[in-house]
Formats: structure tokens, C-alpha cells, sequence
């Protein structure tokens, strides 16, 4: 599903991808684990196309066309979720109206038809029970005045809703008590645990992983993927440290 | 002086104004493409009023409570131009008349027009202005408010070309209350000139939002005076330039000696779509009493990158974005129009506006 070849990315002429090679196939879930500054955020970035993220070499395909060819509203209509470890506020602009919004011009860009009012409600709310976020957040201004982990859920609800095919999952776990946890982490298996679909999810700590059981685990240390194992690479690194298993 | 005797830029309240733009509006030629000032008469019952080019087109015209007369104009040098014929709203004590709204269509040239709205104690009025179509149109207002009157106004600048500039004096008795509510949402230069004078314990609302594009300018240069105790103002402008247009908002409130317990305040802020474009904002506080809150805040920034990555990594594209979070930052300005029918025609012009400034 996502083939990323030998990716080189700077950011203001300083390189921070230097050489990411990455696979994940549909029906998989991968994490990405590493130490502070090894790049995590900025694959996601990259991968979401983020201004200013910039791309000097390699190449990231996905379902066979080149992302990096596509604007980033592109990106999401083609299938792409990034969820963000510090989601953004936005005053003036309600949740319901923001996610009608994003799922409309999604539509609209695979010429689908856009969903009513109503239907749009409908799907809001039933994402919003699941992963246990009140319904009058829903009409508040994203994200502001929401504490870091409502900020999270929010997250999981819009991916519900848009229903994506590949999630990057940017420490979604970062600001979550134990019962937020496992309501995200049941969320994340309940929308993205299909055959059709597939994960990356970035991540500093093992925590989330017990929720959500990782298919391959890699580690990303300056730039680069340093080692890639099963579900117990994640213990290793718990137990041991970067320090030992990146070197 | 210019050739329009207008104040030289070099006079604080006149150094954002645009004396070219106003002579070369009146210098316009006359079209006679038909404008149907009908179109933007909203659905509400009451007086629909066609000022056409200056003059009151009575055959398309509903005055209702409405009388024509002479009225005077107060000293002021784009206002003094106004005296003479022009339209008035007066109400007895207690009385309460449907919404007026009037239709001001110029279609080149210069054309001057008064208007006076005099209400007596406990009163009630709304008036809902347009100005559509080229061409320089100046007006001059004059509001008088009895005790407890109430008055609520709003005004729409959505001119294809030209000039607008309007002169408003307002006199606020005791506990009278004034909502005004701009938007310039046209193509044409705009001045929005005031003077509002608060009795005790009144209420004055005073503010808009201005959206500028291509070369426009437009500017507002309103003060609030507080003669007397108990108070309070809120002036709440937005402005957004777009391309190389500039937009200014000079606020000011004053407060005299005995005027205590003065609660004022003031909330400026710009928007720049393109760094070419200029926003320029002036809050003024001029307080004699010692016994008063006047907050004021005044920014001018760019739409947030962060939160556009956001809504487009959600699916939304970058110029639907953009619009989305202009409009919420105009919104704080238009949300303030209570009648939820004008208020929606505002917010139209506005999403009308972006979708084609963006």
C-alpha cells in the first residue's frame, strides 16, 4: 500500500530524513519507534505533505501513485489520515461544520456525492459514542479549550468518520490517561484492523502497542530505519533503551 | 485643500484617507446599465426605500413611516455636502417602527444625501442601508436617541466601483442604546466617518468588518465620546486585505472628567492575505475620569499555517481553507447583527466576498 524508497527531507536546509526505506501492506500495522529528534514527526509530516517539509530525494508511492505528486487535500481524498501529536485549534470553526466540511471535499474530490446534514450527523455521532466524546464537543470550535487528551479523541472520531485507508498515527498516545488509552487504542482496531486498510503508528513508548498489536516494529534513529523486528522488538526497546538497540 | 476641499493627509484623522479615489470616483461616467435595487431589498416587513444617484425613486419606493425633508448637515467636510433634501425616521415617545431599508444605487458621478433618525424616549427602530452600483456616494446621518431609545443599523458597502463615504453624528441620551454593523464587501473605496456622543449609562455599539482586495482602500475613523457616567462602548472591527489593498481602522474613545464608571472597549484587528497588502490600526483612549475600563486590543496577523495543514490534511482544499478561517475571523464582527435575516444576507456577501478574493 505505502512503498517509501531511500527518502531524503530537510527542513530549512537541515536534512532530517536521511534515507527511510519503508514498506507496509495492506492489513498491516507498523510502529515507528525512536528517540527524541530521530525524525518520527517529520515522516508524518512528509507524508501528509506539509509545507516546508522538504523532499530532496527518494521516493513515497502509495497504491501505486506518487504521493509526493499530490497537494495534501489530495493526499486525504486518496486515502491518507494523519493524526497529529499536537492537534491544531481553529476559533470560529465548529467541529460538526470542520469534519462535514473535510469529509465533503473528500467526497467531492472522488467526485462522490457530498452527505446531507442529517446523514453527516448521523455517522458524527455514533464516532463520537465510540470513542466516548461528549456530543456538545462536537458543535464547540476544534479543538480549543479541549484538554490534551478530548484534543486525541477528537482525533479518533474524525478518523472514524473519514474512514481512511492508511492512518499515520503521530504519538497518539502522548497525553492520554490509562482509560483514554484503551478507549483510543480500541478505536484505532475498531476503524483500521481491516484487511483492506493499514497503520503507522508513531510512537516513543510501548504503552499504546499493548493495545494496538503492532505487525512489524521498526526503529528510526538519525534519519534512517536502524532495525526492524515482530511485536517483541517493542519490549527490547522498553527494556533496554534506544541507546543499546538503535546503536 | 484638494480639488474636492478635503483635509490634507498630513491631519491625523485624514492621513489614511484617499482623496484621489474619491475624485476620481466622482469623475465616473454616468452608465445606464439597469441596476435592480429590488434584488437586494431583504425579506422583512417595513419602509424599502430606492435612493437613486441622490434622489428618492418614490414610484419604487415603500416610505412607510418614512418622511422626506430637509435635513441639515452637521460641520464636516465630506458631511456638510449632504444638506438638503434627504429622508427621516422620526418616532414618538415609546413608539416602535418596522425595519427601514433603503437601497442607495449611484450609477456614476457624485451624488449627496441626509438622512435623521430622531427618536424619543423608549422608542425602537432598525434601519438596513445597501449601496450598490459606482460612482461617489456621500451621505451624511444624523441619529438622535431619546431616553432608553433604541436603535439598531446595519450597513452593507458592496458597490461595484467608486466611493462610498459616510458621516455619521449620533447623539445617545440617558440609557439610549446604538448597534451599528458595517460591511464593506464591495469593490469600491470606502470612508466610514463618526462621531458618537454617549449620555449617561448609554449603550453604543459601533463596528464592522471592511474586506479589501485588488487596489481598494478603506478606512473608518470613528470616536466615542463618553460625556457622561455609566457608559459603555464596545467598537469590534475586523479588517482583511487581500492582494496590494489596504484597509485602516482608527478607533477612538474618549471619556470625560465626570464620566466614571465608563466601561469602554475596543478590539482592532487585521488580517493580510498577501503579504502586499496593508493593514493599518489605530486605537485611541482618551480618559479624563479617573474611574473607568477601557480594554483595548489591537493585532494584525496571517491566517494561521498550522491550522491551514490542518483542514487540508483533512481533505479540505487549500483556498476552502483559507475562506474557512477568514470568514471565522470576520465572524466575531457579523455575529453581532441581531436580526438573524440581515445577518445571514451579511454573512452571504461575506462567503461571496472570499470565494472570490481567495
Amino acid at each position: 500500500m505505502l512503498k517509501i524508497e531511500n527518502l531524503h527531507a530537510e527542513i530549512d536546509g537541515k536534512p532530517i530524513l536521511k534515507g527511510l526505506t519503508l514498506s507496509v501492506n495492506a492489513g498491516e500495522v507498523h510502529a515507528i519507534m525512536g528517540p527524541n529528534g530521530a525524525g518520527k514527526s517529520t515522516l508524518g509530516y512528509v507524508l501528509g505533505g506539509r509545507p516546508g517539509y522538504e523532499v530532496t530525494q527518494g521516493s513515497i508511492s502509495f497504491d501505486g501513485e506518487n504521493l509526493l505528486d499530490m497537494e495534501p487535500h489530495e493526499r486525504a481524498a486518496a486515502g491518507v489520515f494523519l493524526g497529529f501529536q499536537y492537534p491544531v485549534e481553529i476559533p470560529g470553526v465548529s467541529n460538526v461544520q470542520f469534519l462535514r466540511e473535510s469529509l465533503n471535499a473528500q467526497r467531492a474530490t472522488r467526485g462522490e456525492a457530498p452527505l446531507s446534514g442529517a446523514e453527516f450527523l448521523k455517522v458524527a455521532r455514533a464516532q463520537a459514542d465510540a470513542l466516548g466524546l461528549d456530543h456538545d464537543m462536537l458543535k464547540r470550535p476544534v479543538n480549543v479549550g479541549f484538554s490534551g487528551g478530548e484534543k486525541k479523541r477528537n482525533e479518533m472520531v474524525q478518523m472514524g468518520i473519514i474512514d481512511p485507508k492508511f492512518a499515520i498515527l503521530d504519538e497518539t498516545d502522548s497525553g492520554l490517561d490509562i482509560d483514554a488509552l484503551r478507549i483510543v487504542g480500541d478505536g484505532i482496531n475498531r476503524i483500521m484492523r481491516q484487511p483492506t486498510k493499514a497503520v503507522l503508528l508513531i510512537t516513543h513508548y510501548q504503552r499504546l502497542l499493548d493495545y494496538v498489536r503492532p505487525d512489524v516494529v521498526h526503529v528510526l534513529a538519525d534519519g534512517r530505519i536502524v532495525r526492524t523486528g515482530g511485536p517483541e522488538l517493542a519490549h527490547e526497546l522498553e527494556r533496554e533503551g534506544y541507546g543499546q538497540v538503535a546503536a | 485643500m484638494s480639488v474636492l476641499e478635503l483635509p490634507s493627509v498630513r491631519e491625523e484623522s485624514w492621513r489614511w484617507s484617499d482623496p484621489e479615489a474619491i475624485a476620481a470616483a466622482a469623475a465616473m461616467p454616468w452608465s445606464d446599465a439597469p441596476v435592480d435595487a429590488a434584488a437586494y431589498f431583504l425579506d422583512l416587513p417595513g419602509a424599502r426605500i430606492v435612493v437613486r444617484d441622490g434622489v428618492v425613486d418614490q414610484a419604487a419606493s415603500d416610505l412607510h413611516r418614512v418622511t422626506l425633508g430637509h435635513v441639515e448637515a452637521a460641520e464636516h467636510a465630506l458631511g456638510r455636502r449632504t444638506a438638503g433634501p434627504g429622508w427621516v425616521l422620526d418616532l414618538a415617545e415609546d413608539g416602535a417602527a418596522h425595519p427601514v431599508q433603503i437601497v442607495h444605487v449611484s450609477t456614476g458621478g457624485s451624488n449627496h444625501f441626509a438622512g435623521a433618525i430622531r427618536l424619543a424616549d423608549d422608542a425602537t427602530a432598525q434601519v438596513v442601508e445597501t449601496y450598490v452600483g459606482a460612482g461617489w456616494a456621500n451621505r451624511g446621518l444624523s441619529v438622535t436617541l431619546g431616553k432608553a431609545a433604541r436603535l439598531m443599523r446595519a450597513v452593507r458597502l458592496i458597490q461595484a466601483g467608486g466611493f462610498t463615504s459616510l458621516r455619521e453624528d449620533a447623539t445617545l441620551g440617558q440609557g439610549a442604546s446604538l448597534v451599528t454593523s458595517f460591511l464593506g464587501a464591495g469593490a469600491a473605496g470606502t470612508r466610514i466617518d463618526a462621531t458618537i456622543v454617549a449620555g449617561e449609562g448609554a449603550f453604543a455599539e459601533y463596528g464592522g468588518a471592511l474586506l479589501t482586495a485588488g487596489e481598494q482602500r478603506q478606512e473608518c475613523a470613528v470616536a466615542v465620546r463618553h460625556a457622561e457616567p455609566n457608559g459603555q462602548s464596545h467598537q469590534l472591527w475586523r479588517a482583511v486585505a487581500a492582494d496590494r489593498s489596504t484597509a485602516s481602522l482608527a478607533a477612538r474613545v474618549e471619556v470625560a472628567r465626570h464620566a466614571q464608571k465608563t466601561d469602554g472597549e475596543q478590539s482592532l484587528r487585521g488580517l493580510l492575505l498577501k503579504r502586499t497588502a496593508t493593514v493599518n490600526l489605530k486605537p485611541e483612549l482618551e480618559i479624563f475620569a479617573d474611574d473607568v475600563k477601557c480594554a483595548h486590543g489591537a493585532t494584525v496577523g496571517e491566517l494561521d499555517a498550522r491550522a491551514l495543514f490542518y483542514m487540508q490534511s483533512r481533505g479540505i482544499p487549500r483556498a476552502r481553507a483559507q475562506a474557512l478561517l477568514t470568514r471565522a475571523f470576520v465572524a466575531d464582527a457579523l455575529d453581532r447583527i441581531g436580526n438573524a435575516v440581515v445577518r445571514e444576507a451579511f454573512a452571504a456577501d461575506a462567503d461571496a466576498w472570499l470565494a472570490a478574493a481567495l
